[in-house]
């Protein structure tokens, strides 16, 4: 416990429970979004496809200047929900949550995405044949042989997560304690004098949790890999 | 009973069938491409017809005119692949309770345990469907079918992905699963074989039309049925019991199962190709109708081991081949030239002597435990 100081203990902890809750987040519309793009058809399927996929392409910095105009106090659905909830959310770690999240959405959507496409609709059609109504066939046969490419998903979200940077500084800010998470922790120790050995610290850790995020992934989808190859 | 009427149009390819079922078990006999998995789909609810009405015991299942189109996973229909479509990441155990375990327990028909039993699966019930063979696989997926409780049970060409020695294995359940479930099938294959050996019952189809439907030996003057026929392996299937073993002679002799025979004079003694079974067990064997050969009389200093005596039923005439239906205890069907048959003066009444090699006869499988 020693070779970390209090303070970047609490960026450490600050950034595991983002990357968790970023994760989190997307599960749910990640997957449901992935299941539209891989079985569905419906007009403006392509418009919806380039604006989920957008932030991956876009300067990380303008998807926070978005996030910002929308979300902000003053922004259009940031103003609703101060003065009918009370709720501000940038420049907290929620927000910071938000960011990330919008960031990771589009990997998760990919990766779910494909792996859907892989799920055979053979396989669906004989569920329903025995019995098993659309949603059933759905949570004991697709979503099941898309779990390799969901845990996929769900890693590089929160990987993602981990190291966001541009848009979280613009929406959550740089709060020590609050918004403060590795990366922008990185940057401020190297920005101030003495910080070097402090920043090397959390360049070290920061390369362990995404290492051992990969590690874990792909341990993951070695275990369900043994089934995978009988979908032929 | 299915009543079954529809109309599809898919390309170039149009379907319209019209027909009622109402034997246990149906074989529908087609080419590939005829339309004889879209017609099970069609049942099934998997594909809808352009315009139709399906009915199974007075339930009306699709009524493209009052709007009705049941979905499958209410139409309590068991459908068997061609590829099995067990669920990879199930184990043969999940498998197989995967539609029973979606019943209340007072509507499922029958156990587990008998169903395991029945298809021999106790030995894989932990297995990963990836590590089965195609024969286990195709077993389980009978089985789980079964256990969904269908009220109709129906079968697209099982054994097609299966080898014939696999075919083999397989037949001799299925025909289990008939006796002992009395689960109604409709049973679809484009190789004829398959079929006969579970049923004369037949729905002929050819190009998306039902060209002709019901017993084999009944449908068989229509020349579009007796072509499809032709086409798709015409064969024989024999009902017989083993009798004795003669190994220095090659031989095992076996008794055709009939009621008729004893009419004719006796029962029906056949020798075919040396077996391993004991006697007293039942075995289908299938013998091809270019296989036999007929004679005015009993020939004497011939290696042919088989004579069996019959009377003439029936003669279809064909532009190639002639076809003379045998009675010998049970409809022999057997193909002769035009020629041949004019040389004999064949004519329906006729007494008659059918010749067969004993290796003519191929063994399908035992019948029995």
């Amino acid at each position: 416990m020693g070779w970390l100081s209090p303070e970047e203990w609490v960026v450490l902890g600050l950034s595991a429970r983002v990357a968790v809750c970023c994760a989190a987040a997307v599960a749910l519309p990640g997957i449901a979004c992935g299941w539209l793009l891989a079985r569905t058809r419906f007009p403006g399927k392509s418009l919806v496809d380039a604006v989920l996929h957008a932030p991956l392409v876009m300067p990380p910095v303008v998807t926070g200047y978005l996030l910002l105009r929308l979300l902000g106090r003053r922004g259009l659905l940031g103003a609703l929900l101060y003065s009918h909830f009370g709720i501000t959310m940038a420049f907290t770690w929620p927000a910071a949550v938000v960011a990330s999240a919008v960031m990771g959405f589009p990997l998760m959507v990919r990766a779910v995405r494909i792996a859907i496409e892989m799920a055979d609709p053979k396989l669906e059609a004989a569920a329903r044949c025995l019995g098993a109504g659309p949603l059933r066939t759905f949570l004991t046969v697709t979503l099941p042989l898309a779990r390799p490419g969901i845990i996929t998903g769900l890693v590089l979200a929160f990987a993602r997560s981990l190291g966001e940077f541009g848009a979280t500084i613009v929406f959550a800010g740089n709060i020590q304690g609050e918004t403060r998470t590795l990366p922008l922790a990185v940057y401020s120790y190297m920005q101030s004098p003495g910080g070097d050995a402090a920043a090397l610290r959390l360049v070290l850790v920061s390369m362990l949790l995404s290492l051992g995020a990969l590690i874990v992934s792909e341990v993951m989808s070695r275990r369900y890999a043994r089934f995978e190859r009988v979908v032929e | 009973m299915l009543q079954l009427t529809a109309e599809l149009t898919r390309g170039a390819f149009h379907l319209q069938v019209d027909c009622r079922l109402s034997d246990p078990v149906t074989g529908i006999i087609g080419a590939s491409g005829s339309g004889k998995t879209t017609l099970l789909h069609m049942i099934a609810g998997l594909v809808q017809p352009a315009t139709g009405r399906i009915a199974l015991d007075n339930e009306v299942l699709f009524d493209s005119g009052l709007g009705i189109a049941v979905p499958p996973h209410r139409r309590r229909l068991g459908l068997v692949f061609q590829d099995g479509r067990l669920f990879p990441h199930l184990s043969v155990a999940e498998n197989l309770a995967y539609g029973e375990r979606l019943l209340p327990p007072t509507e499922r028909r029958f156990s587990p345990k008998a169903i395991i039993e029945l298809l021999e699966l106790e030995s894989v019930l932990h297995q990963r469907p990836g590590q089965l063979s195609g024969g286990q696989a195709q077993r389980v997926a009978v089985g789980r079918a079964l256990l969904a409780s269908p009220r109709l049970l129906l079968l697209d060409e099982p054994l097609a992905a299966l080898d014939w020695r696999l075919k083999q294995q397989i037949m001799p359940f299925l025909r289990r699963v008939r006796d002992v479930t009395r689960m109604p099938m409709l049973y679809v294959s484009h190789d004829s074989k398959e079929i006969l050996d579970l049923t004369d019952r037949v729905v002929v189809l050819e190009s998306g039309k039902v060209v002709g439907a019901g017993p084999v030996l009944d449908i068989i003057q229509d020349p579009r049925v007796l072509r499809q026929l032709r086409l798709q392996g015409l064969v024989n299937i024999l009902p017989l019991t083993i009798l004795s073993h003669d190994s220095a002679g090659g031989l095992t002799r076996l008794q055709l199962k009939s009621s008729t025979a004893e009419i004719l004079g006796g029962p029906v003694i056949v020798s075919g190709p040396i077996l391993n079974t004991l006697a007293g067990g039942e075995i289908h064997a299938m013998l091809r109708p270019e296989d036999i050969a007929l004679a005015g009389s009993n020939l004497t200093g011939v290696s042919i081991q088989n004579q069996v005596r019959g009377r003439v039923v029936r003669l279809i005439h064909t532009p190639d081949r002639d076809m003379c239906v045998v009675d010998i205890g049970l409809p022999l069907v057997v193909e002769i030239s035009p020629h041949g048959a004019k040389t004999l003066g064949l004519a329906a009444g006729r007494p008659i002597w059918c010749l067969f090699k004993s290796s003519a006869l191929q063994y399908l499988g035992t019948s029995s435990r």
